[in-house]
């Protein structure tokens, strides 16, 4: 809170004059338009003043006649500097130089809507195809997707359909393109590593394989039915999304939601971070040739599986946030049962956590491996487990409480190796953390109404939602233009934030190391990517109308 | 005639091709099956009794399959390789005193210990040049990851099976395991220990399995190949197994001889032979379940900076303690 406060008042004291707006609807949140071109000021203050403070993400919106970039950063709450450009010549100075953090999100709202950053290093494609015709930027509002664009995607001068041309191997060094399809990883994106003999000499990578266009479809349902749409994100953790979704549409509405509902979502919340962090653990066993933990590890993940399916209906889709509270109740009986699984799930988790500080052969695999200094970190604005492995405690349920965690007490985890080892360590101990909060949640649930009743239409206005996903900080920016539907849903998933710093972790290491640091990522590229389908065997490339997304965004939902 | 006869007999079906292919496809479902309670699985299970003849339903699948050979590699090296390799492995084993004597009879001669460790090693060229006929990144990884881990575990190997050899006098196979009235690993613990350590490494098995370590190059050397060859590649590595586990078995468990023997000799030492591989055969997947893969320069690091000095060490041991022994090994 003081650090929010802190933020505050360096702004107002510094950059008066560059201030048009500042608004603070909500403890913790702050909106602010900046006259053009600004936005550098404010940012280097808020860096320089503020202790840890980082960028969470950049976001566009359409507003018509302009674009609104807001950049949203992270100190203590959200601070939104608004930066708008004009929609005919969408030209600003970039941030890079101040945060390189900042490349990736530059490079994505360049993509979707066409802001050109001056002084970027690279700004070149993030999410959308190579053949993507010039000039097309889905995002704007008035882009609509073209029946055919088969013939379009076949000429010369816009397919580029294979990108393998480019990779000249020189002397020595000979490019290693891992994906899109590779057993390291489980969803498709392309990896190329420069490699010298076992060494990495460098290593670029390319999203969008499963771009789905999430964020745009989301603007032509309403709010209700979004709920289901970001739950599709992600599978593994579909309950932070929901939530980040419900609160941003909540604080927009005014709702005020029971606290019954308030902690029933934190423990779906934790029991979804507790599937998901043991997922990873057992996944870091079979990237490190470890067969055993991973089988192990994965056995013991399904009595939380079963929980959660106890609780909602559902083994992994819990369907079970709405805006305005949450769909069902838990029985005492679930509440036994819950506990009980706890209990077992606990003693597990704490003999896998011995188990990676003390096996050798996994400590020689993870330590000192894809080592990201606390500064480094902090430069690339990296979230959650991967930030917390570097030395510094940021955790959204204690800087920004949100659901029910500002009553209950738990330690937020951090180890300052920074290596792989670390980022394995700090998630093992949140399991047991989560553990802790499930328990202590289930024993001090209040009584009362589950959901208050929400229109469907949301009055006029926007709101960031910040929540601490499994993977690390998740952030929704919800706009509203007074309808049943959003103006703009603006979603950033931790990965996207982690992602940015792994050229810098990989540089210099083996061949060996790229499976354990890409692991203690722990990558969900669904959650990274959202738009246009591409079949990258011919280059052909479609688009999806919305009753096809509804028929099948289950399936691709899912992982 | 006659003698023909028997020599044919033993060639083709026992103990020589025909056994030892079934001996091979039982090591690989034993080998599966383990490693399946390790890591609280099933395993195979549908074909046949206890899934024991799912291997044989995979290389009947394998070599049904479309076999392909990719443009651009070295036609020749890509098919020969592994035939080579395959081939390579079998012969070497034909030199394993299973049933008391070699799979040709009378064939035991002074030095057959280094021809079929010579063996082994040619084979592993093979499979290097499998890789290397690939041109395919992964393979090439894969290849020179086969032959930097081998041309450093198998030195301390060797180095390590002069020490049985030293205490019988004989670099005979056969005379080796005929002198072991007790076996050899109850007097040179030390290098039966070390010769475990390197046989792992050897036989590519975890925490030595990088040459094919799937997250990082995929198939590693093997990627490029399927069907038939894949098949041949598939039979040459289980074929290295089962030759490193009679290795063991032969140099410091006694081999074929064991404590029981009447009635038909043959049986006994088969029964025995087995007995004591399938030993071995659990205690390598064992430490192989129980670790992660390493990288591959900590294990050049750990071969030559710890294993050769130690088998050096360990061998030097057993001439200063095989005075005293001498005496009960007789």
């Amino acid at each position: 809170m003081e650090k929010f406060e802190n933020a505050i008042e360096v702004l107002k004291n510094n950059l008066a004059d560059a201030i048009v707006e500042l608004n603070v609807p909500k403890p913790r949140k702050a909106y602010i338009l900046l006259k053009p071109e600004r936005h550098r000021d404010a940012i280097s203050l808020l860096l320089k003043h503020v202790e840890d403070a980082e960028l969470s993400t950049i976001s566009g919106t359409d507003l018509g006649n302009e674009i609104e970039l807001n950049y949203h950063m992270a100190c203590g709450g959200t601070v939104t500097l608004k930066n708008r450009v004009s929609r005919e010549k969408p030209v600003t100075r970039t941030i890079t130089d101040i945060l390189p953090g900042a490349n990736l999100y530059e490079r994505e709202v360049f993509d979707l809507l066409g802001v050109t950053f001056d002084g970027h290093p690279n700004l070149e494609r993030l999410m959308l195809p190579d053949n993507w015709p010039k000039g097309e930027y889905p995002l704007r509002r008035d882009w609509e997707p073209h029946a055919n664009q088969e013939n379009e995607s076949n000429s010369e001068e816009t397919s580029q359909t294979e990108p393998a041309a480019e990779l000249d191997d020189a002397g020595s060094v000979i490019n290693v393109v891992m994906g899109p399809q590779h057993p390291v990883l489980h969803e498709p994106e392309r990896f190329t590593f420069k490699v010298d003999g076992e060494r990495v000499v460098d290593a670029e990578m390319r999203l969008g394989y499963v771009h789905r266009g999430i964020e745009k479809a989301a603007e032509s349902m309403m709010f209700f039915q979004d709920v289901f749409l970001v739950e599709r994100i992600c599978g593994i953790c579909n309950a932070a999304h929901t939530t980040c979704f419900c609160q941003a549409v909540e604080d927009i509405g005014n709702v005020e939601t029971p606290p019954r509902a308030l902690y029933l979502r934190t423990i779906i919340h934790e029991l979804n971070r507790v599937h998901s962090h043991l997922l990873l653990l057992g996944v870091a066993g079979h990237l490190l040739g470890f067969e055993s933990l991973f089988q192990h590890v994965w056995r013991d993940r399904e009595p939380i599986m079963d929980t959660v399916e106890r609780i909602t209906g559902n083994r992994l889709m819990s369907g079970f946030n709405a805006i305005g509270g949450v769909r069902r109740d838990i029985a005492p009986s679930t509440v036994e049962k819950t506990l009980k699984n706890v209990e077992e799930v606990r003693k597990r988790a704490k003999f896998y956590k011995t188990v990676f500080e003390e096996d050798a052969t996994l400590r020689l695999r993870t330590e000192g491996v894809g080592v990201l200094s606390k500064s480094d970190a902090l430069k690339f604005c990296v979230e959650g487990p991967v930030v917390r492995g570097s030395g510094i405690a940021v955790d959204v349920r204690k800087d920004d409480p949100y659901a029910a965690y500002g009553e209950i007490p738990f330690n937020v985890i951090c180890y300052n190796e920074g290596d792989t080892w670390a980022r394995l360590m700090v998630r093992a101990e949140e399991v047991v953390e989560s553990l802790n909060i499930i328990d202590y949640a289930l024993h001090n649930l209040p009584p009362g109404r589950l959901r208050v009743r929400v229109q469907r239409k949301q009055p006029e206005g926007e709101a960031v939602s910040r929540v601490e996903a499994p993977r690390g900080e998740l952030i929704h920016y919800v706009k509203s233009d007074g309808t049943a539907y959003p103006y703009r849903v603006k979603v950033r998933s931790p990965t996207l934030a982690n992602l940015v710093a792994f050229p810098e972790m990989i540089r210099g290491a083996y061949i060996a190391d790229i499976p354990a640091v890409i692991g203690s990522l722990d990558p969900c590229f669904s959650c990274t990517d959202r738009m246009v389908f591409l079949d990258t065997q011919n280059g052909h490339r479609w688009h999806w109308s919305l009753d096809e997304i509804n028929n099948s965004k289950n399936r691709n939902g899912l992982m | 005639m006659a003698l023909d006869l028997i020599f044919f007999a033993r060639v083709l079906v026992f103990p020589g091709f025909l056994f030892l292919l079934v001996l091979v496809l039982f090591f690989d479902w034993l080998e599966r099956k383990i490693a399946a309670r390790f890591q609280n699985r099933m395993g195979p299970s549908y074909t046949g009794p206890f899934g024991i003849l799912q291997p044989i339903a995979d290389y009947i699948k394998l070599f049904s399959k479309e076999d392909i050979t990719p443009k651009q590699t070295n036609k020749l090296l890509f098919v020969a390789a592994p035939i080579l390799a395959f081939s390579l492995f079998a012969f070497a084993l034909f030199f394993i005193p299973i049933d008391g004597s070699n799979v040709i009879l009378n064939s035991s001669f002074e030095g057959d210990l280094i021809l079929v460790l010579l063996l082994v090693t040619l084979a592993n060229f093979g499979i290097f040049l499998s890789g290397w006929a690939s041109l395919n990144p992964y393979s090439e990884i894969g290849a020179t990851r086969v032959l930097t881990q081998f041309l450093g575990y198998d030195i301390p190997l060797i180095i390590l099976a002069i020490g049985p050899a030293f205490l019988s006098k004989s670099l005979s196979i056969v005379n080796i395991t005929a002198s072991q009235t007790l076996p050899f690993a109850l007097f040179i613990p030390w290098s039966f220990a070390l010769f475990f350590i390197v046989l792992q490494a050897e036989l590519e098995k975890d925490p030595f399995d990088i040459p094919h370590a799937e997250t990082e190059i995929v198939g590693g050397y093997e990627t490029e190949y399927s069907g038939r060859k894949l098949a041949f590649i598939k039979l040459s590595e289980d074929f290295q197994f089962l030759i490193g586990a009679a290795l063991v078995t032969t140099l410091f468990l006694g081999g074929a001889h064991g404590p029981v023997l009447f009635g038909v000799p043959e049986f006994w030492h088969v029964f025995w032979f087995m007995v004591k591989t399938v030993g071995v055969v659990f205690v390598l997947e064992y430490v192989g379940n129980v670790s992660a893969r390493l990288r591959i320069d900590q294990v050049v690091h750990g071969s030559w900076k710890l294993l050769i000095p130690l088998s050096i060490l360990s061998l030097a041991l057993t001439v200063i303690v095989e005075p005293s022994l001498r005496s009960v090994i007789g």
